[in-house]
């Protein structure tokens, strides 16, 4: 006899949950790589050298694939979020260092995202003096309500018009060949602008946060051995997936910039020109609610996933939705972030793109910090078991940290000597 | 330090101070350097020294609490001018208080949540070294940050007493607590649920392996638990441990778990249920979970219209349901329908000689099965009852909705959220 299922109403409603988890915080975490640092990045890569660093964005995404999956391993296996295993395992000296690095890393990010929220509705002439101050006070009350979750959907929707960037590149009819040949042939540079470039799409790409994220994530999704294989596949699949946008980003930038003589973006309306072969006149409209939703999800996510990691370091009482007597640091620091980078982001004349290509080139530079951990902590026997990263994994993981580390020191000695 | 502490109080000294530290010879010559203090769990009051992990010259060795002389912050002196090496073998109740106590969490029984160890505290009592506490503030934490030289000045921030404090055994599942530990069960199992939720998944089925022992604990703290936790932990158990544990639970609560198992689990688990909770749970999974059917549960004490009071409460006495299904006693006819209820406190009160019938409430509301949250909840707001009783079609009486049952439903979302990043909604 089969039971009675009482409740369809219980099995339709976990349908729903398996088809929101394909919005899983696998893509939601390497697509909030797509923000607004990161469209500037990728927009000023293209308008600046055209295709010739894609065969970097190859590299960058086998990378990313690797420590997403290393991340989301870790939270299956261990159950516990990544800077918790710093702490754990490497004491509280290095869990505090890492923790500089992901605090000053995010705290940029936090403000190019509330700078991005600027330009977005700059494009319809609103002042960001008018709107940067409204969207924190919203995002603060979303936080501090604890809605979050149902918002964060919201956002992800309205990031879809970066969805343009594939048609828009396609329909500025690239040189294909040309394209193909700068994916496989790896074109340099000798140039400091180059290395910045460089350094800061290694940054905004495989930025420490999302790792954080997404195994906090896996950990509170309750996670099991079972699932291991589903959430290294969706880590993998959400990084190429990120990383495919990123790379029409920078062919549709190319075709149509580059090609056209304009090779530095200094403003959001020379980068939403981009997006004309598709959409036309309606391209700045496009891009301009694309970088909106892109801003509002990682202008919402920092400050948590950053409070989150502080907290879980240092070991203070942490969770969204706690009132701020229950949490005085988690609330408080978060309170902080918004509110610093809400002032920041209303300095009148704040050049928009060079600050967002900047924060990128932090995080590009403390990017090795978080790596190396994701690196030992993914490989340790006593902590992965037979999970562990082996052979191959474990090769790759290694020189993505050796040639992140190496990038770091070359572009800090370049800068430091001035060449 | 020990110089200047007055002569009636213990030694205190902090971990990180004798980590790292020298480890010298009787005369004062330096062997090595201190890696790890070796404890003993189990005992009675705070758990004393066994021995130090040490590298002496580029080897592990292990050195027994025995041959030390004295511990301070920064050396470790021994009884000997000679160090025999020895390997360490861990004695099943010992943990290592930098690998396994120092940065990692534990359950404070003293409110019931997770803390993180800063800083661990020892103190010289009965002549010799124990552990007393951690820290848990950022004092600690900001000690271990500082260079050794100023390190020694912080004072103990926010210190909670080891007599609350149980450590998790970490990645040695050899030396996991297979009995309840005292201080775990002087927790509410609601609260023993919340840690069990905020613990990572090996901690969480630590604590719940802790309360194997109480088969009635583990199965109200199992109520308690979010829905995903439960699955979670009922995913590592086999069928047979499954029924054993629903076959413990309240019918209402166990007709919802079966429900959250996976189709192909759901009979085999039913099919090993004993006999009568096998009958309650199926005859709950019938009902939509979302309405009275659903929520109530199908244990009560009733009695004929015809008995007097001391019958009633004799009832009561025999009854082996938790007390709080026993706060109201129902009344029916000869043909089991539903006539009304009487509070326990008014039988109580009552001269045992009279009926229940003169007792009872005059008029009482009824749901049907079917019946959704918004109209047991208006019901019972208007009629003040913490308990509604459920009829069928034919006006027999087939369970009780308790209030609990309904405010766990209707509280505000953000008054549900505890945590997350990602909190479910």
């Amino acid at each position: 006899m089969r039971l009675q299922v009482r409740g369809r109403l219980r099995s339709r409603r976990s349908r729903v949950i398996v088809l929101i988890g394909l919005l899983g915080p696998g893509l939601i975490a390497a697509n909030a790589g797509n923000d607004a640092g990161g469209i500037a990045t990728y927009s000023e890569v293209g308008a600046k050298y055209g295709y010739t660093l894609l065969w970097a964005m190859l590299l960058i995404t086998l990378s990313l694939a690797l420590t997403q999956r290393s991340a989301a391993r870790m939270g299956v296996v261990t159950g516990k979020g990544l800077s918790e295993l710093i702490r754990e395992r490497y004491g509280i000296r290095w869990s505090a260092f890492a923790t500089l690095c992901v605090l000053v890393g995010n705290f940029g990010i936090c403000i190019s995202d509330f700078v991005g929220v600027g330009a977005a509705l700059g494009l319809a002439g609103v002042p960001a003096q008018v709107s940067v101050p409204i969207a924190a006070l919203g995002i603060w009350l979303i936080i501090v309500r604890g809605s979050y979750r149902s918002a964060e959907r919201v956002f992800i929707w309205l990031t879809i018009p970066f969805f343009a960037y594939p048609i828009a590149a396609i329909l500025a009819h690239p040189d294909w060949g040309e394209v193909g040949h700068a994916l496989i042939v790896p074109q340099v540079h000798s140039s400091p602008t180059f290395l910045l470039l460089f350094v800061a799409m290694a940054g905004t790409t495989i930025t420490p946060y999302m790792q954080l994220y997404l195994q906090s994530a896996v950990v509170e999704r309750g996670a099991t051995e079972e699932d291991l294989k589903n959430e290294s596949r969706e880590a993998v699949g959400g990084a190429i997936f990120a990383d495919l946008i990123a790379v029409f980003i920078i062919i549709a930038t190319g075709a149509t910039l580059y090609v056209g003589g304009i090779h530095s973006i200094g403003s959001a309306a020379d980068a939403a020109k981009a997006l004309e072969p598709f959409a036309g006149q309606y391209a700045e409209l496009l891009f301009g609610i694309g970088l909106l939703g892109a801003s509002l999800l990682a202008a919402a996510i920092l400050p948590i996933a950053t409070s989150y990691v502080v907290a879980e370091s240092l070991g203070f009482e942490k969770g969204i939705g706690r009132r701020s007597e229950e949490a005085p640091v988690f609330m408080g620091l978060i309170t902080a972030m918004i509110v610093v980078a809400t002032i920041i982001a209303m300095v009148p004349g704040v050049p928009v793109i060079a600050l967002l290509i900047g924060v990128q080139v932090v995080n590009g530079l403390l990017l090795p910090v978080n790596l190396f951990f994701i690196w030992r902590l993914a490989r340790n026997e006593e902590l992965m078991g037979e999970h562990r990263n082996r052979g191959p994994v474990d090769w790759l993981t290694a020189a993505t940290v050796a040639i992140t580390s190496a990038l770091s020191l070359i572009l800090v000695m370049v800068t430091v000597s001035g060449l | 330090m020990p110089a200047i502490a007055p002569v009636d109080a213990p030694e205190v000294l902090h971990l990180s101070l004798v980590l790292g530290g020298t480890l010298r010879d009787a005369e004062g010559a330096r062997l090595g350097r201190v890696d790890d203090l070796i404890v003993r769990l189990g005992g009675a009051g705070y758990p004393p020294i066994t021995g130090f992990l040490t590298t002496v010259a580029g080897r592990r060795s292990y050195v027994p609490a025995e041959r030390v002389a004295t511990v301070t912050p920064g050396a470790v002196t021994l009884t000997k001018a000679k160090l025999d090496l020895r390997p360490f073998a861990r004695r099943p109740d010992e943990v290592l208080l930098k690998h396994d106590v120092l940065d990692h969490q534990l359950i404070n029984v003293e409110g019931a949540r997770l803390v993180r160890a800063n800083e661990v505290e020892l103190a010289r009592l009965d002549g010799w070294w124990r552990v007393v506490g951690v820290d848990t503030g950022a004092r600690g934490g900001l000690r271990r940050l500082l260079p050794k030289a100023l390190a020694g000045r912080i004072a103990t921030g926010d210190f909670v007493d080891w007599a609350s404090l149980e450590p998790f055994s970490g990645d040695l599942p050899a030396m996991r607590l297979r009995v309840l530990h005292p201080k775990l069960a002087k927790l509410h199992p609601a609260q023993i649920a919340d840690l069990v939720e905020a613990a990572s998944r090996d901690e969480g089925e630590e604590i719940m392996q802790a309360l194997g022992g109480d088969e009635r604990l583990e199965a109200d703290v199992f109520e308690e638990l979010d829905p995903r936790r439960r699955l979670e932990l009922l995913a590592e158990r086999t069928d047979a441990e499954v029924a054993e544990l629903l076959a413990r639970m309240a019918p209402d609560d166990a007709a919802d778990l079966v429900a959250d198992l996976d189709e192909g689990r759901r009979e085999a688990v039913v099919e090993l249920l004993p006999e009568g909770a096998r009958r309650k749970v199926r005859a709950l999974l019938g009902f939509d979970p979302a309405a009275a059917g659903g929520l109530m549960s199908p244990d009560f004490v009733s009695v004929y219209r015809q008995a007097t009071v001391a019958e009633a409460l004799d009832r009561v006495r025999r009854s082996r349901l938790p007390d709080e299904v026993l706060a109201t006693i129902w009344v029916m006819d000869a043909r089991h329908r539903f006539l009304g209820a009487v509070p326990l406190a008014t039988l109580v009160r009552a001269d045992p000689e009279a009926g229940v019938v003169d007792l009872e409430v005059a008029y009482l509301p009824r749901l049907r099965p079917d019946a959704d949250f918004e109209e047991i909840a208006r019901l019972m707001a208007d009629f003040n009852l913490t308990a509604a009783a459920v009829v069928d079609d034919a006006e027999r009486m087939i369970g009780v909705v308790t209030v609990d049952d309904v405010l766990e439903v209707l509280l505000p979302k953000g008054w549900r959220r505890r945590f997350g990043l990602l909190g479910e909604d």
